[in-house]
């Protein structure tokens, strides 16, 4: 955890809007589900930091699920608004404030359990390290068209299945990627899934029919990233009023939450 | 650098910094959370995040929403409250070479003075910093605030609870700064902090509603220092206790600038020690030696 000064290594167009983003950077321990925050201007507007869940750690010794140390980390992103516009046009070499990592990992899955990953868009990103660990699994990976879903040929040398959904239909099922977990999910069923907001949300409820263990990864706009000024807060069903503990903050105490324990209703 | 030690030193009451640089309240946790990130012994003053009667949830989420320079926050004062405050907070201040300024708030003015007395007697604790002015919380804050009546009520029953220094801070959005600096110093403050955050409201023009769930939030970081260095001015006319100015990233109380970079309360006071030498002066010097 320390800010750095991180060297863009390369910056490509993966799909129309989305990019890969190389960035050399002696990395801390990461472990899969980390995220770092980038900071796209030296000035003052935008004035904080984005967060970027990690993709692939660069260079890296050791082997997952043990934390990976590199010389640099590779993020997947999607230009969403004015930061990752600015951050869309930086060139290799330019040097870019680092924060990192943040937050907590994925939870292992149980003995007996069955793993379904369910990505959508740029929510592939943090699954990437996870499924690299996998003895056994499922990628469910939803997105706009054909040129978006090739990203899931990266984890090809996995230990994972892999089943598509888009938008337009270009690739695998036309459709949303919950359409295939709703006929994956089972009670021996654990699924780790990132991605929009309407599609977590349905993830959830979907593992809440089947009877299975379902684990999100949050994404909120961030001041700080290290759970101090409490701005990403995200509010917790139950467990609260006693010790005063209704909202957590996705920074420190996330990304990755039990979906059960969310308040769906107000997020 | 050569640097006199001295130089940087501010007295404020009885309160004695090592430099003027201080985190505002709400920036910066309850301070140990900065540990790994900077050296806080640099500081001369951790403000911790605002502390109630008991522990409090906060707002509903969104919370924060990012603006030219600067961002709105309405966290709702979530907080620990006082007790776990003592018990398990300050605690891993101690031994770090620095003041901790407890802020503190109430719905009533009964629960402001209890919670000075309780911080009263805590040695880790240098200081009270009376906080009147929240603008996102809707009982108590912004009617102390913008009401001197009230706000030297609230001043008068901190001052009584407790043998500590009481600072008072401010909220901006009053129509006379002064007004607020005289209450509050006449019910017997014994310096001023301002400003707090501006009022503010982001709409997302596509769902044609407030980014924040609670509507307005504050707004701080760069794009209010203009603003913050016009209102410690203001106040300075009529000021008989000292001031303590607050509001963008280099202001005296280093804010939303800890976001981007937990090390910029350090360098601010870098800053301060080469301004000091260049130009062979201190900070006491200084004070109050803007010319017109």
């Amino acid at each position: 955890m320390e800010s750095a000064q991180a060297k863009i290594l390369y910056n490509e167009q993966v799909a129309q809007g989305y990019y890969r983003l190389g960035l050399g950077w002696k990395t801390p321990p990461i472990v899969p589900g980390h995220f770092v925050m980038l900071r796209v201007e030296h000035g003052l507007d935008p004035l904080l930091r984005r967060p970027f869940g990690i993709y692939k750690v660069l260079g890296a010794t050791g082997k997952p699920p043990s934390p990976l140390r590199g010389t640099g980390v590779e993020i997947l992103y999607q230009v969403v608004g004015k930061g990752t516009e600015i951050l869309s046009l930086k060139a290799p070499g330019e040097k870019i404030d680092i924060l990192g990592p943040l937050g907590g990992g994925f939870p292992a899955p149980a003995e007996g359990e069955k793993t379904v990953l369910v990505a959508g868009g740029m929510g592939i990103a943090p699954l990437y390290l996870f499924a690299a660990a996998l003895k056994e699994g499922l990628l469910l990976f939803g997105s706009r068209d054909k040129t978006v879903a090739r990203i899931a040929d990266e984890f090809n040398g996995f230990n994972c299945n892999i089943e598509i959904a888009t938008d337009d239909g270009s690739a695998g099922r036309k459709g949303f990627v919950t359409t295939l977990l709703e006929e994956a999910a089972t009670l021996e069923t654990v699924i780790y899934a990132c991605g929009p907001l309407p599609m977590l949300k349905a993830a959830s409820a979907i593992a809440g029919r089947a009877g299975a263990r379902c684990f999100v990864s949050l994404e909120r706009a961030m001041a700080c990233g290290i759970g101090v000024c409490l701005g990403c807060a995200v509010k917790m069903k139950d467990g609260g009023e006693k010790e005063n503990r209704n909202y957590r903050m996705v920074c420190s105490e996330g990304p990755v939450f039990d979906s059960r324990a969310i308040d769906w209703d107000v997020l | 650098m050569g640097m006199d030690k001295d130089r940087t030193v501010v007295e404020i009451g009885s309160l004695r910094l090592k430099n003027p640089v201080m985190t505002a309240s709400g920036t910066f946790g309850y301070g140990s959370e900065f540990i790994p990130y900077t050296d806080i012994a640099r500081l001369g003053a951790i403000v911790v995040k605002g502390l109630s009667l008991k522990p409090r949830q906060g707002n509903p989420a969104p919370r924060i929403a990012e603006t030219p320079c600067g961002m709105l926050n309405a966290i709702g004062l979530q907080n620990v409250g006082v007790e776990a405050f003592i018990s398990e907070k300050l605690p891993l201040l101690e031994g770090i070479d620095t003041k901790v300024v407890a802020n503190i708030f109430g719905e009533t003015i009964d629960e402001y003075a209890e919670v000075a007395r309780r911080l009263d007697g805590q040695a880790g604790v240098a200081a009270i910093e009376v906080n009147i002015s929240c603008p996102n919380v809707k009982k108590g804050g912004i009617v102390f605030g913008t009401d001197p009546v009230e706000a030297a009520k609230v001043v008068a029953a901190v001052r009584g609870a407790t043998s500590l220094p009481v600072i008072t801070k401010l909220s901006p959005n009053v129509t006379d700064i002064t007004v607020m600096v005289r209450a509050a110093q006449e019910a017997g403050s014994d310096a001023i902090s301002l400003i707090n955050t501006l009022t503010g409201m982001v709409v997302d023009v596509e769902k044609r509603r407030p980014v924040l769930a609670t509507g307005t939030g504050g707004l701080s970081g760069p794009a209010i220092r203009p603003v913050a260095v016009r209102m410690v001015w203001q106040a300075s006319r009529v000021a008989t206790v000292p001031l303590i100015g607050i509001g963008g990233a280099s202001a005296v109380q280093v804010g939303t600038a800890s976001f981007i970079d937990p090390a910029s309360a350090v360098k601010v006071a870098d800053g301060i020690e080469e301004y000091l030498v260049r130009h062979d002066t201190d900070i006491r010097s200084l004070i109050g030696s803007l010319e017109m």
